[in-house]
């Protein structure tokens, strides 16, 4: 039996909970808004409010009596104001509908809120003799719930579970339990006042203060409070309010005429219902819109205490800082003897004119200090080996010599091991003379402790991009054919250190990266130790991510984390720790910054110290966070809390792709003259009308085929054409990058304009009336796979996630436009500009621009993060988000034509 | 091949004048003392003692430790072998192993034995009563050595040639995971018939023992028939330790190596840039000098009187450097030169406290070190939480002869191996890289399939290795999920994977013309399996109930708010206006049907 213009039955109802914010009564309105307007007033830090109406049981007094009556409105945080929001809505709506709005204010400005509070005082004060501060609505909450628990228990004395029968009224109760259980910081007692006194309001005992209906009325009338009030519950309304009716699953929009019981409150949810113009047409974009700016607030929102939290080391067993470090004395010494011998054997003479200007100048790392190195290390009794490693990637040959030495475990058995990594030249290419001597240094003085649990391996690596990379790979045994396997291993790695020292000055900070290759992370106890030990035991200051001066604002927390996000978005190589992270072996980068008066061996120390803390590992290092956002070096967000905001911005992508499947489905064409924000008479008439005028299209529209074979061929056809850039931009030669981007950004003008014409050329021939649909399909299948690829890369690398979802974001709105009007040229066009520019080549040439770096470069990098390093990012780019651009462009571009 | 075995050949040389006299028991005990390279120091500590077969059975013991006869009477056990060892030989600086690797066990504990039962079954039981009963002799948790960790090699070990029951079965289990410390030393020591009293057993310290590099503690019993006379049941009890000197020789008090002072660093003046704040170090050339004392913190305290020779403590220590190294001993203690040039061996006084000092000198000659006739490597290669692969390197150093040998390898049952990808590669000198089928390599393979829960994988191959190359035999794994109950409690650790033992083959008719054929082990290193571990944190846990609580919750609370309960008379003005509702609706359902029916009319 479906009739005109049927409704798609959908699971949950946006619109039942629009009316039914919508007809809230007053009192409760008020109430809320009391609640709302006493957290915004907690946001200021110079009042404090919760002191000044808390319950609290010392500071009652005759003059902070009203205290009595100010705690329910009071709220510690967001959660705690939005958690008593909801629960306590429908519970004080159904009162007030119930017994009206005079008697609600009555009753819950007097008894209802001092009572409670009266017996809570007694018991906490006068048994308890103790002061313990209550705020917060869920003090009526729990009362409402009492006395409906009575109420139920009335009617419906058990509940089974199995064969045991539960009394109702036992429930809140129960609640109370798990509340107090599962929610920090609730007072059990204080709820459970509240529950008493529910149970006395439920049985009758409170209506003494209940004023007499007389009265009621009586004010009712003189004031007119009727007509002169929105939303007020008259004293004649109440009783059994709306209850008439029991919310059934079955949607009152099927039936053929409206019933007359359902009284007005109604009207709203049919009127939605009946208009399914905005329900599927206005509303998703309203929803989209909102998940996206919800998304962006929320990101916007984590640098705050209430949602960060501070660091912790969570893994017992690494005492970060225990530990006495002995690395001092006579090994500086030893450190300038090395020093010295490695200088004097690299060409360039970084020891001739020393500091910056020796780093910055071509030094080019000899054989001899090779040879050098290995010397040494054989000297100072270690195991000593080479590897011969060679990329090629974009045309440029890389090439060089990893050399490595392992120091076994005294009593050990080659099972676990860490490393130790010093590169001839650092992450931003200077060279790391002082890091590859310290690292000498230390092997030299480790190698006489008896104490070392895990073997530690020493790596000397020619450079940071490439040495660690062919190391760890060959490692696991993982290796590419130009890459020689290793002559001598230990055991499973259990952590691993970089240091660089790229300068002769004393130094002030230790700058630790921590991102490794696609926006993995070491686990944050690592990170945790690291900053705990410089911070702590040495008295040097933690960095992190650049931020030379992090004055804890949330500015510069924010800052942070999108520099931070920014790293893990682009999934690129940090350091030379960052190639160990794939093999899940934690790893950071220890620099050195800034001019100070930290010497080599304060870093010495802090090598020492951490090694000493990763040598107490029993377990691999698991216990902490391996997914976080570091807002500074002692603060974090979890991925519980950062999530929602990259799931909701692809949220908005599905959410789209939904409805415009629906449409498709069941309600053919759009229907632009009507508007959504007409009154709701109105609404009504034209839903009537619609209703009346439909049966002639009521077949065609009902229920539609939906036509899928070009819709699909198309989106699966432009991901996989992603796989042309995606192969020509990893393999081209790079002195062509330049050119390939601008010719790469011709074609994205071209080819959404030509897609577009096809389409709109091409298939009226084959059917004549399906093509909106098919234009609508097209839209849905993209915005569902993206939505879709979004939602699963944001839980593997959230930024990436994020970052393109912003991007995309103009793809939910933009739309095939039909109208006849001449605007609509001008309109496509400047949208097709707008589009053009959030291309994915145009953003990397703005990006290029902005950061004051060449294409070339960053594209060279690119193709050889995805040669080496197994970086994806370029895998989302050219088959997520480039089809996705390029449907909505020729989407856009159809319009035109 | 007088150098290629001298180390083994001086320990049989040793054991043979020690055996030339056999009356019913008797009691031996020896130490070898070799400098190694590195500044390492190998001490061998040999105690051997016969007891005749008779006299077992009857329970006669005079040196054989009652406690342990006991047990292996009770528990039916013929021979037995029970190594605890940690640490690992550093065969690219030391040379070939001690006793030839056949004194020395895993990491950790190995136990294998010869037990006298009529079937399988049977022998098995009495299996675990041997090793719940050893477990409680030597507090090492061979308790946890069940019917997953037991298996039955085939061609690894063979029993001593002379038993008399011809129902044998060996059972072979390990723990690579035990630690061997203090408490497993002082049941070994209680088993000496002088108790780490007197002899060369007083040089046994916790501490010094426990600090070395490798050591390996064994204890063999097994019945030994001379071409004349009775039938004996032997025990020998073996220690060898290789310490770090420089780290014996810290004090007790004061262990930490801390940064040596400026003016004692040993810097190389010749370089330019030397000065008071700049040294390039110069290594130590020259033979470190020690002294007993100094590495084993006491000195031995006279001979164990119930040495039964005709001299006690003759040639009991003895020390394996050239000659012309200087030696100065305790008064009273006499020596006797070795005419290969290369150790000496000192006969000690009954009463008095003996001590060894080597001065340090300049090193002219070197006491060569046999060249082990096989290395062996064995890695987990790969990563990720399903599948690994196993990677195991058999490299021949010898340029002319090739090796044949016995790998034998048990892994735990959630290490599942595909044996179809076992696949060989040879290596020559050349450095080319040469895939062979693994019938060209492998001559015999024994597999015995893992049963989950209930026994491992046991892997025997019968190999060898061409001379002059290296072969590299891998294989594929899977790893199995466990149930949540099976972890351990560091989960994260990773779960240890037993070492694998190579038996070398064909030196047998070097070793036969000697009276104890000593065969050559070689052991690998464990390893270390990371297994798939659900997140036992409490965080996680707390979700997790958590959420059921707060499902629980919800589904009563939304059943509480949506769900209306009217009483009775309450509801009458409800029933009144359902009723002309349905009478309403029948309507309109009537008017359907007409229409319907119409419709389909038409």
């Amino acid at each position: 039996m479906t009739t005109p213009a049927a409704l798609p039955p959908l699971p949950f109802n946006p619109s039942r909970v629009r009316s039914y914010i919508l007809r809230l009564p007053l009192f409760t309105r008020l109430v809320l808004l009391a609640i709302f307007a006493f957290w915004i007033l907690e946001l200021q830090k110079i009042w404090s409010v919760v002191q000044w109406g808390s319950l609290t049981p010392d500071e009652i007094g005759l003059g902070s009596m009203y205290r009595l009556n100010t705690y329910p409105f009071i709220h510690m945080g967001f959660f705690h104001t939005l958690l008593n929001i909801l629960a306590l809505t429908p519970l004080l709506e159904r009162f007030e509908a119930e017994h009206g709005t005079l008697t609600s204010v009555a009753l819950f400005i007097g008894p209802l809120s001092t009572l409670p509070a009266g017996l809570y005082l007694l018991v906490e004060k006068v048994i308890l003799h103790r002061n313990t501060p209550v705020i917060g609505a869920s003090v009526w909450a729990f009362l409402l719930l009492g006395s409906e628990a009575v109420r139920t228990f009335k009617s419906h004395p058990y509940f089974s579970i199995g064969s045991y029968k539960i009394p109702t009224w036992t429930s809140p109760l129960l609640a109370c339990v798990f509340a107090s259980v599962l929610i920090p910081n609730t007072s059990f007692l204080g709820h459970l006042c509240a529950v008493l006194v529910g149970y006395l309001l439920g049985l009758g005992y409170l209506k003494v203060f209940v004023p007499p209906e007389k009265i009621l009325r009586w004010i009712e009338g003189k004031l007119n409070l009727l007509g002169r009030l929105p939303h007020y519950v008259s004293v004649d309304q109440k009783t059994y309010g709306r209850y008439g009716v029991l919310p059934t699953a079955n949607p009152v929009g099927d039936r053929p005429t409206p019933l007359s019981y359902l009284g007005s409150t109604q009207l709203p949810t049919r009127n939605l219902r009946r208009n399914p113009h905005f329900l599927f047409i206005r509303l998703p974009y309203l929803l989209s819109f909102l998940c996206i700016v919800v998304g962006v607030i929320w990101l916007l929102l984590l640098p705050l205490n209430e949602y960060s939290r501070r660091t912790y080391i969570s893994e017992n067993a690494l005492l970060p800082g225990q530990v006495h470090a002995y690395f001092s004395g006579s090994e500086q010494n030893i450190f300038r003897g090395y020093k010295k011998e490695l200088e004097g054997l690299l060409i360039g003479g970084a020891g001739d004119n020393g500091g910056e200007d020796g780093v910055s100048g071509e030094v080019e790392v000899t054989p001899e200090a090779s040879e050098k190195v290995q010397s040494i290390l054989r000297a100072a009794g270690l195991k000593v080996a080479t590897q011969n490693y060679e990329y090629t990637s974009a045309g440029i040959t890389h090439q060089g010599q990893n050399t490595y030495a392992i120091i076994n475990a005294p009593r050990g058995d080659a099972t676990e091991a860490i490393v130790l990594v010093a590169a001839w030249k650092t992450a931003d290419g200077e060279l790391n003379t002082n890091g590859i001597t310290l690292a000498l240094t230390l092997a030299r003085y480790f190698k006489r402790w008896s104490l070392w649990s895990k073997d530690i391996i020493f790596l000397i690596t020619p450079d940071s991009k490439s040495g660690t990379q062919a190391w760890i790979d060959a490692y696991h045994d993982m290796h590419p054919p130009s890459v020689q396997p290793l002559p001598l291993k230990s055991g499973a790695l259990q952590g691993a250190l970089v240091v660089e020292y790229p300068f002769d000055h004393r130094f002030e900070s230790l700058h630790i990266v921590y991102d490794g290759v696609n926006g993995q992370l070491p686990n944050l106890d690592l990170f945790n130790t690291a900053v705990s030990i410089a911070g702590g035991q040495m008295g040097i200051g933690a960095v992190l991510q650049e931020m030379w001066d992090h004055d804890d604002s949330y500015e510069a927390r924010l800052e942070t984390i999108l520099r931070g996000m920014i790293k893990q978005g682009f999934g690129y190589a940090t350091g030379a720790h960052s190639s160990f992270m794939p093999y899940h072996v934690d790893a950071i980068t220890l620099q050195t910054k800034g001019e100070g008066w930290q010497d080599e061996m304060a870093l010495g120390r802090t090598v020492e110290s951490l090694c000493r803390s990763l040598n107490n590992l029993l377990e691999h290092l698991h216990q902490s966070f391996f997914f976080y956002l570091l807002m500074q070096s002692n603060r974090f967000v979890s991925i519980g809390t950062y999530l929602p905001s990259a799931m909701l911005i692809a949220g908005n992508f599905t959410i789209m792709a939904i409805a415009l499947w629906m449409r498709t489905g069941y309600y053919a064409g759009s229907s632009p003259s009507t508007s959504a924000s007409a009154p709701a008479d109105e609404k009504k008439e034209t839903a009537q009308k619609e209703k009346d005028a439909s049966p002639a299209k009521t077949d065609a529209s009902g229920v539609m085929e939906r036509q899928l074979a070009l819709p699909l061929t198309f989106v699966v056809g432009l991901h996989l054409l992603g796989l042309l850039p995606l192969y020509i931009f990893n393999n081209l030669s790079h002195q062509y990058f330049a050119s390939a981007v601008y010719t790469c950004i011709l074609a994205d003008i071209l080819l959404p304009l030509t897609l577009a014409a096809l389409l709109t050329h091409h298939s009226p021939s084959t059917s004549t009336n399906a093509i909106p649909q098919h234009y609508l399909l097209i839209k849905s299948l993209s915005l569902l796979l993206l939505g879709l690829f979004l939602s699963t890369l944001a839980t593997l690398n959230f930024s990436l996630s994020f970052m393109i979802g912003l991007l995309c974001a103009p793809l939910t709105f933009t739309n095939r436009t039909t109208s006849t009007s001449v605007l609509r040229h001008i309109f496509s066009t400047i949208g097709l500009v707008i589009l053009n520019v959030l291309s994915p080549p145009v953003v990397l040439v703005g990006g290029c621009w902005w950061a004051g770096v060449s294409v070339e470069s960053v594209l060279t990098l690119a193709a050889f993060g995805w040669d080496v390093w197994g970086v994806w990012t370029q895998v989302v780019v050219w088959c997520v988000w480039w089809p996705a651009w390029v449907i909505g462009c020729a989407l856009l571009g159809s319009s035109v034509f | 091949m007088t150098v290629l075995f001298l180390l083994p050949l001086l320990f049989l040389a040793v054991l043979s004048t020690l055996t030339s006299a056999a009356p019913d028991s008797d009691y031996h005990e020896g130490l070898v003392l070799q400098p190694l390279p590195q500044s390492s120091l190998l001490a061998s500590f040999n105690f051997r003692s016969n007891t005749s077969q008779e006299s077992f059975e009857q329970r006669h013991f005079r040196y054989f430790p009652r406690a342990l006869g006991q047990i292996l009477q009770h528990a039916n056990t013929k021979e037995l072998h029970l190594r605890f060892t940690t640490g690992r030989w550093d065969a690219e600086s030391w040379g070939s192993r001690p006793w030839n690797g056949s004194k020395e066990g895993n990491t950790g504990v190995e136990l294998w034995a010869w037990i006298d039962a009529p079937d399988d079954d049977g022998a098995f039981a009495k299996w675990i009563t041997l090793t719940q009963s050893l477990s409680g002799l030597f507090c090492a948790s061979m308790n946890f050595i069940d019917s997953t960790r037991t298996t039955r090699p085939i061609a690894s070990f063979e029993p001593a040639a002379h038993h008399s029951s011809s129902q044998l079965h060996l059972l072979h289990g390990t723990l690579p995971g035990e630690v061997v410390c203090t408490e497993n030393l002082t049941p070994f020591l209680k088993l000496l018939p002088c108790k780490g009293k007197a002899g060369v057993s007083s040089l046994f310290d916790g501490h010094k023992l426990f600090d070395a590099s490798w050591q390996s503690m064994a204890v063999d019993v097994r019945p030994v028939c001379p071409e004349s006379g009775e039938c004996m049941v032997q025990i020998e009890q073996t220690v060898d330790m290789v310490l770090d000197i420089d780290r014996s020789k810290r004090p007790r008090d004061n262990p930490i190596p801390r940064p040596i002072p400026n003016e004692q660093l040993v810097c190389d003046t010749s370089k330019p840039y030397d000065a008071d704040d700049t040294c390039y170090p110069l290594e130590n050339t020259a033979e470190k000098g020690w002294s007993l004392q100094e590495i084993f913190g006491r000195t031995i305290s006279g001979v164990c009187p119930l040495t039964e020779d005709e001299n006690p403590g003759k040639e009991t220590v003895c020390l394996r450097v050239p000659h012309e190294r200087g030696v100065i001993t305790s008064p009273g203690a006499s020596e006797t030169r070795n005419p290969d040039g290369l150790s000496r061996c000192f006969n000690l006084e009954p009463s008095s406290p003996f001590d060894l000092i080597i001065p340090e000198q300049e090193a002219l000659t070197q006491v060569p070190l046999d060249e082990p006739a096989l290395s062996a490597e064995r890695t987990i290669v790969g990563h990720g939480q399903e599948r690994g692969g196993m990677r195991i390197i058999f490299d021949n150093p010898s340029n002319s002869s090739s090796v044949d040998f016995i790998y034998f390898e048990t892994l735990p049952w959630f290490l599942r191996p595909y044996v179809h990808t076992l696949q060989a590669t040879i290596i020559g000198r050349d450095g080319i890289r040469r895939s062979v089928p693994v019938s060209q390599i492998v001559k015999e393979t024994f597999y015995r399939p893992a049963i989950d829960r209930e026994r491992g994988t046991q892997l025997e191959l019968a190999l060898f290795v061409p001379a002059a190359s290296t072969v590299t035999l891998t294989y594929d794994f899977e790893k199995a999920v466990l149930r949540y109950t099976e972890y351990p409690p560091d989960a994260n650790r990773g779960f240890n994977v037993a070492p694998a033992v190579i038996r070398l083959l064909g030196l047998r008719d070097q070793a036969q013309s000697y009276e104890y054929y000593s065969p050559v082990y070689i052991r690998t290193t464990s390893l270390l399996l990371p297994l798939p571990t659900p997140d036992f944190s409490m965080p996680y846990n707390v979700i997790i109930l958590t959420s059921t609580v707060i499902a629980l919750a919800f589904g009563s609370i939304f059943n509480l708010l949506v769900r209306r309960f009217v009483a009775a008379d309450e509801a009458a003005a409800l029933t009144a206006q359902t009723f002309k509702g349905k009478i309403f609706g029948k309507v309109v359902a009537l008017r359907d049907r007409i229409k319907g029916k119409g419709s389909k009319v038409e």
